[in-house]
């Protein structure tokens, strides 16, 4: 296994096809993180973060012999996260995004605001301006949430948005500038 | 509380292509017209240094600790063995059979399958039972109920006789008299 470590996604992925698990459990590894950050941007609930973006892996290697490397594997995994993403937003109707803000307030030693240069008032604002955000994302159309926190909290390119989302660049762009006009419009009072 | 200026507004044609400027999207023509218009218009360079300071902001999520990630690539290699196991379960079955014996097995099946259908729940019962059987019970007769019938056919045929005879019965009225003694002896 430790020799595969260098190898690209192309060839652990041709790899796994022929039935080498072992060359899949890197692939795990390699994007486990990002899947989980996706799942988590999505459901804003640690474990069925985590139960989501296991079984967007799962489902990865029950059809891998089907990725015909048309896209990078990258995008076609980040597709069937999103799609479960999306399918468990649709049956669980509305997605907590109250949770994060009840731990962001529960644990603040660990809160992304709280760091130590912040000054008291530092905190406060960046606790508000936390609160606004996702409440933006929120009150968001799901497609241009999607867009917003692919390209935003996933780094993904807008080609691959586009890819991930099935629609054309020009869409994502216009997603993009809306969620990012709306984020701007429900901090703009905010000073 | 410390106050901030509040976020600035960008020239309305130039907002779209600030975010994707922001984000690395614009090509190069793009970017260089919008560094341009930068270099000259202070509410656009506002603008996106607010996006600097803000978006990246809303991207961070709680740091997960190494044990988090560790129990979680466990448990993903463990389910990836479990689907596996599930998956492959039936060679299992099949795994202490010779290749010669995969035919053998098929063709049984078939032999199985073939006997099955000529003698099915329906079919055997052509071969068991006998098909006098098959008579409905209403229909059946006993011997008694057989001789009944007989004699209303005798009955009915000497009706028809009389019918035949009746123009001859009325010149001779000891036929109909005799028909009738017949009737009463059946």
């Amino acid at each position: 296994m430790a020799e595969q470590q260098e190898l690209r996604d192309e060839e652990l992925v041709a790899l796994a096809q022929q039935g080498r698990r072992d060359s899949f459990e890197l692939l795990v590894r390699r994007y486990m993180e990002k899947a989980f950050h996706i799942a988590f941007n999505f459901t804003r609930d640690t474990e069925t973060a985590k139960d989501l973006s296991q079984d967007a892996f799962l489902r990865a290697y029950a059809n891998i012999k089907q990725f015909d490397g048309r896209s990078s594997f990258y995008t076609w995994f980040y597709r069937i996260v999103v799609n479960l993403c999306l399918d468990h937003a649709r049956r669980h109707r509305r997605v907590s995004w109250e949770s994060l803000d009840q731990m962001a307030e529960e644990s603040g030693e660990q809160n992304q605001f709280a760091d130590s240069t912040f000054a008291p008032d530092e905190h406060a604002i960046a606790g508000e301006t936390k609160r606004r955000v996702d409440k933006t994302l929120e009150s968001m159309p799901k497609k241009q949430r999607t867009a917003f926190l692919l390209r935003n909290h996933q780094g993904l390119s807008i080609a691959d948005v586009a890819k991930v989302m099935k629609t054309t660049e020009g869409t994502v762009r216009v997603y993009l500038h809306r969620a990012v006009a709306a984020l701007r419009q429900s901090l703009v009072e905010f000073v | 509380m410390k106050t901030r200026a509040p976020l600035a507004s960008a020239c309305k044609q130039y907002e779209e292509d600030l975010v994707l400027h922001y984000y690395g999207e614009n090509g190069q023509d793009e970017r260089r017209k919008i560094e341009n218009h930068l270099a000259d218009c202070l509410s656009c360079r506002s603008f996106l240094d607010d996006l600097r300071r803000l978006l990246p902001q809303i991207t961070q999520i709680e740091k997960m600790p190494q044990s988090f990630w560790d129990n979680y690539y466990r448990q993903t290699v463990a389910k990836l063995a479990d689907y596996e196991e599930r998956k492959f379960s039936w060679r299992a079955f099949f795994a202490p059979m010779r290749m010669w014996m995969v035919p053998a097995f098929g063709t049984v099946v078939a032999a199985v399958l073939v006997v099955g259908l000529m003698f099915g729940k329906d079919n055997i019962k052509l071969f068991v039972e006998p098909r006098a059987e098959k008579i409905p019970q209403e229909i059946m007769a006993d011997k008694n109920q057989l001789e009944f019938f007989e004699s209303m056919e005798i009955i009915e045929a000497l009706g028809k006789l009389e019918a035949q005879d009746e123009p001859k019965t009325e010149a001779t009225p000891t036929d109909s008299t005799r028909a009738s003694g017949n009737a009463q002896i059946v």
